[in-house]
């Protein structure tokens, strides 16, 4: 049985009625791919194309290794066994289009009787059988176990299972009238020979007329797949593959500068070239290809949705939609754009003001997605544009700029006053030293975390560590305004502190405050400013495992809620455990997927509804735990931690690694 | 509509405040300008935008603080020029001799509209404004809430003890803004940056310190003493000791 020597009821050879339908969909498909690409590159420049050889071994890990994809497993290893089958079969495609003459081109002798063909054969074979057996785990996921995510969601993915379910049988059917047609059981194609068994029997005009249909619903499923795949999310066939390729080499929570000179060094706020310079983003164009690029890769498989505190607690923001946003935006104006034309609704219309100041920039959303996609940069570049061009912004945030411009600090206290939480203590300010203790704001201005301030510092005395601290001199380091989208103002506070610091000879330097730690070590680079930055927790353990600090074990029962910027940010979840040192009773969300306390992103400083509180989902989650204590690591978690489990009528301390540590110092043999 | 501005540099609400000598000791200040002149700034540049004009900030302040930045932010608002008058051994408590300074370089101006704040938050006088109407020759309608415009006259409301006053006044008028009259726009960066082109002239002016105020003595407000918790076990024994505080201590019972 060979259904390319059928002939249509016209008369019409098979593979003219297969060259029009080819030509339909293949042309279909570069098309539509065409547009898109053209949209892309209406993106502003962003050089990824660097580092080709690390490049390469992320792109062979995360996208043909699928490294972050089968991190949810079900979905995942479905997800894989569907890719790497794919991978394996696509060459069938060309064979069975070419009416079986690929396949006489690998008829090459090998080792003995083993033709390449039949190597190749079996591949093919493995691969329809991997794609056959994800699709049932897929189905099973989609119409079975059916996810909380999962609800609401569209068809459109069942039915494309069903269609690739389809693509595979149908190419077991044909294998098999081959088979059947030449008398001969190929056992290069085990599944193929499963199926001539089942068929054998069927009177032949039957069996022809089953073949036939089998080949031709094969090459029409394959053609509607091509066509489909622009239109939907299975964009991402293709949108991945740059995504992957050309992500992001910057340590992550980075922001860009408004202006980079050649050696991406910061332009200085004094020469600032405003006549050539958009300040964030509201236009399409705005973004950068890569910015855009996300659109296209993007899957909808919602995991940025699940870790979303916004999302979560019920705010408009759902970072999935962020990114939906931008691929639909670009589609559904994508002619106008092409034509240099401005549509009536802007980027930041589509994505709304309410989603935009809904996010903490925990990163949750960035970290979650396996290929890739900058949720988050997307709505700190329509902050900028909100703060800088249009001014329209929660009016909260306008004393938390006039606080940062008069007094460096967010709360607007007496400059003057920022050192008052030494008193008594005795240290050196202003002086050279090892070590800079870069208290932040939090800990020279708030109450409670003055506490902490004093507790690292007598510890840093107990030990002998030779610090100072920058007293009056200190400022904010930017960060709220940074992240409310007011950069300019951080640069100018990132230049005073490089100044300061510099001019004292600071290398090293020692802060209790996530947010002090990511942008002095990793932001200020850009800005003229190297430093060697290390959380409080960091130096405390060192000293503790060396000896310095002699600590009892505590019999409190503790659990650490880890700060977004200094683990999933900053990378550091074992020093904060080694530090405190007892049997932590972990959160279910610990670690690199610890849960915001909501504080980010400058949000501890914008209202949010009584109804719709992070800190609150978090504090059950710590309140749960049976622990007796909550250890932080961070001011603002401080804060939150603290106000959700009152809220939620929890009367657990929150204490700081530091005051845990000074509490259950043994001071008798130091 | 030619518009003058007073703009008062007051210091920051959270600088140090020591007395020294029974005067304020204002070295190590920093200034900001006074909240209460920001809505004269944006009323004026209102006014400007509906009907043309020109808005000019005008500061007495002495001659060794640089205030540009701050200034600059009100252009950034959108006024159009600032004059500032630097004078050796400057004094925010002095409203006649001040008054005298200002109203001499406004008389230079052909003002349709002077407009300032009701008061500086540094010594809450509330003088300085009334005072450079008298010496203009000009009417002034002070603590306005609402200020309109209609060709040359000006309709203001002011709030009054247990009710609204409505005046109206053809120009050229002093007016002094009440808290609230209208909401301050926060600039846009570009704003800012295209301020720094917009003409700022220091002007040197001689201090006359004669037939004014003197302050003779000033002090801080008492320490605030510290709050009692009463322990206790249970909320009567609580009740208890409150009760034999307030007789014995406070002596109120």
């Amino acid at each position: 049985m060979d259904p390319f020597h059928n002939y249509t009821s016209y008369d019409i050879p098979w593979w003219v009625i297969l060259g029009i339908w080819s030509f339909i969909a293949i042309g279909l498909h570069v098309y539509q791919v065409g547009f898109i690409v053209k949209l892309i590159r209406l993106g502003k420049d962003d050089d990824r194309f660097n580092s080709w050889k690390q490049r390469m071994k992320e792109f062979l890990t995360d996208w043909l290794g699928q490294r972050k994809v089968v991190e949810d497993k079900l979905a995942g290893y479905a997800h894989a066994l569907i890719f790497w089958g794919f991978l394996m079969l696509v060459s069938d495609v060309i064979d069975l289009g070419t009416g079986g003459r690929f396949a006489k081109l690998l008829e090459i002798k090998l080792l003995g009787n083993i033709e390449l063909v039949d190597i190749w054969n079996i591949i093919v074979e493995i691969g329809y059988t991997l794609a056959g057996i994800g699709i049932l785990f897929a189905l099973y996921r989609r119409l079975i176990v059916r996810p909380e995510k999962l609800k609401g969601a569209s068809m459109e993915g069942v039915l494309i299972l069903f269609a690739i379910l389809g693509i595979v049988l149908t190419s077991f059917i044909v294998e098999a009238g081959y088979m059947i047609g030449e008398n001969h059981m190929n056992n290069w194609e085990p599944i193929g020979v499963l199926f001539a068994k089942q068929m054998e029997g069927i009177d032949s005009s039957t069996l022809g007329t089953i073949i036939d249909a089998s080949y031709w619903i094969h090459m029409i499923l394959i053609g509607g797949f091509l066509i489909e795949i622009p239109q939907t999310k299975h964009s991402h066939l293709i949108g991945t593959i740059p995504n992957v390729m050309f992500q992001d080499h910057d340590a992550m929570g980075t922001m860009n500068p408004m202006q980079t000179d050649e050696n991406d060094i910061a332009v200085k706020t004094d020469d600032l070239d405003f006549d050539n310079l958009t300040l964030g983003v509201n236009k399409f164009e705005d973004f950068t290809w890569r910015q855009l690029s996300d659109g296209w890769a993007c899957t909808a498989c919602a995991r940025c949705q699940d870790v979303c505190p916004a999302y979560n607690s019920g705010k408009t923001l759902n970072p999935m939609q962020i990114i939906m946003d931008v691929k639909n935006y670009g589609s559904e104006h994508g002619s106008q754009l092409l034509a240099g034309e401005e549509p009536d609704e802007t980027i930041v219309d589509r994505f709304t003001p309410d989603a935009i100041w809904a996010c903490t920039t925990c990163y949750a959303c960035v970290d979650a997605c396996p290929v890739h996609i900058e949720h988050v940069p997307k709505l700190t570049d329509t902050r900028r544009h909100l703060v800088m061009e249009a001014s329209e912004f929660p009016e909260e945030l306008q004393n938390l700029f006039n606080n940062l411009e008069r007094n460096s600090n967010p709360w607007g206290m007496g400059a003057h006053t920022r050192a008052d939480w030494a008193e008594g203590l005795d240290l050196k300010i202003g002086e050279p030293a090892e070590y800079l203790f870069y208290v932040g704001c939090a800990g020279s201005f708030d109450d409670r975390n003055k506490k902490v301030s004093r507790a690292t510092a007598m510890l840093l005395k107990e030990a002998g560590v030779d610090f100072s601290i920058l007293g009056e001199m200190e400022m904010c380091n930017g960060d709220p305004a940074r992240r409310a989208g007011n950069e300019f103002l951080f640069q100018m506070m990132a230049e005073m502190n490089v100044d300061n610091m510099n001019s004292l000879g600071t290398l090293k330097v020692i802060t209790a405050c996530p947010h002090c730690f990511h942008t002095i070590g990793k932001e200020y680079e850009k800005y003229g400013g190297k430093y060697e930055v290390y959380h409080h927790s960091q130096v405390l353990n060192d000293l503790r495992q060396k000896g310095k600090l002699e600590i009892n074990k505590f019999e409190d029962k503790v659990t650490f809620h880890d700060p977004c910027y200094l683990g999933r940010i900053g990378g550091e979840t074992e020093a904060p455990r080694e530090a405190l040192g007892g049997d932590l009773i972990e959160m279910e969300r610990h670690g690199q997927k610890s849960f915001c306390c909501g504080g980010g992103g400058a949000r501890i400083w914008m209202e949010e509804d009584a109804d719709k509180r992070v800190n609150e989902i978090r504090a059950k989650e710590a309140s749960e735990t049976g622990a007796d204590c909550v250890a932080v690591g961070c001011p603002f978690c401080m804060t939150m931690m603290s106000d959700g489990l009152k809220e939620i009528g929890d009367v657990k301390p929150v204490k700081d690694i530091s005051e845990i540590m000074l509490e259950n110092l043994n001071t008798e043999e130091v | 509509m030619d518009i003058v501005v007073l703009v008062k540099m007051v210091p920051d609400t959270e600088s140090r405040l020591e007395i020294v000598d029974g005067k304020v000791n204002e070295s190590g200040f920093k200034y900001m300008v006074n909240p209460y002149d920001e809505f004269a700034v944006e009323q004026a540049v209102q006014f400007k935008e509906a009907s043309g004009g020109k808005v000019t900030l005008l500061t007495l302040f002495s001659n060794d603080t640089s205030i540009d930045t701050d200034l600059r932010k009100m252009m950034a608002i959108g006024a159009d020029e600032a004059i500032v008058l630097r004078q050796d051994g400057y004094r925010g408590d002095r409203p006649s001799a001040n008054a005298k300074v200002i109203s001499g370089a406004i008389s230079e101006m052909n003002a349709d509209l002077v407009i300032g704040g009701v008061q500086g938050i540094d010594y809450y006088q509330g003088a300085t404004g009334p005072m450079i109407a008298q010496m203009l020759g000009i009417p002034h309608i002070s603590g306005v809430t609402n200020l309109e415009m209609n060709g040359d006259k000006f309709t203001a409301k002011r709030q009054i003890e247990g009710g609204l006053q409505v005046i109206d006044c053809p120009g050229p008028v002093l007016i002094t803004c009440q808290k609230d009259m209208t909401k301050v726009r926060f600039p846009a960066l570009k704003d800012i940056m295209m301020s720094k082109r917009k003409p700022f002239e220091n002007r040197e002016v001689s201090l006359n310190e004669e037939n004014d105020i003197q302050t003779n003595e000033c002090s801080l407000p008492p320490a605030r003493g510290g709050g009692v918790i009463i322990d206790g076990e249970s909320a009567e024994e609580k009740v208890d000791k409150l009760i034999e505080k307030l007789k014995t201590e406070a002596k109120v019972l």
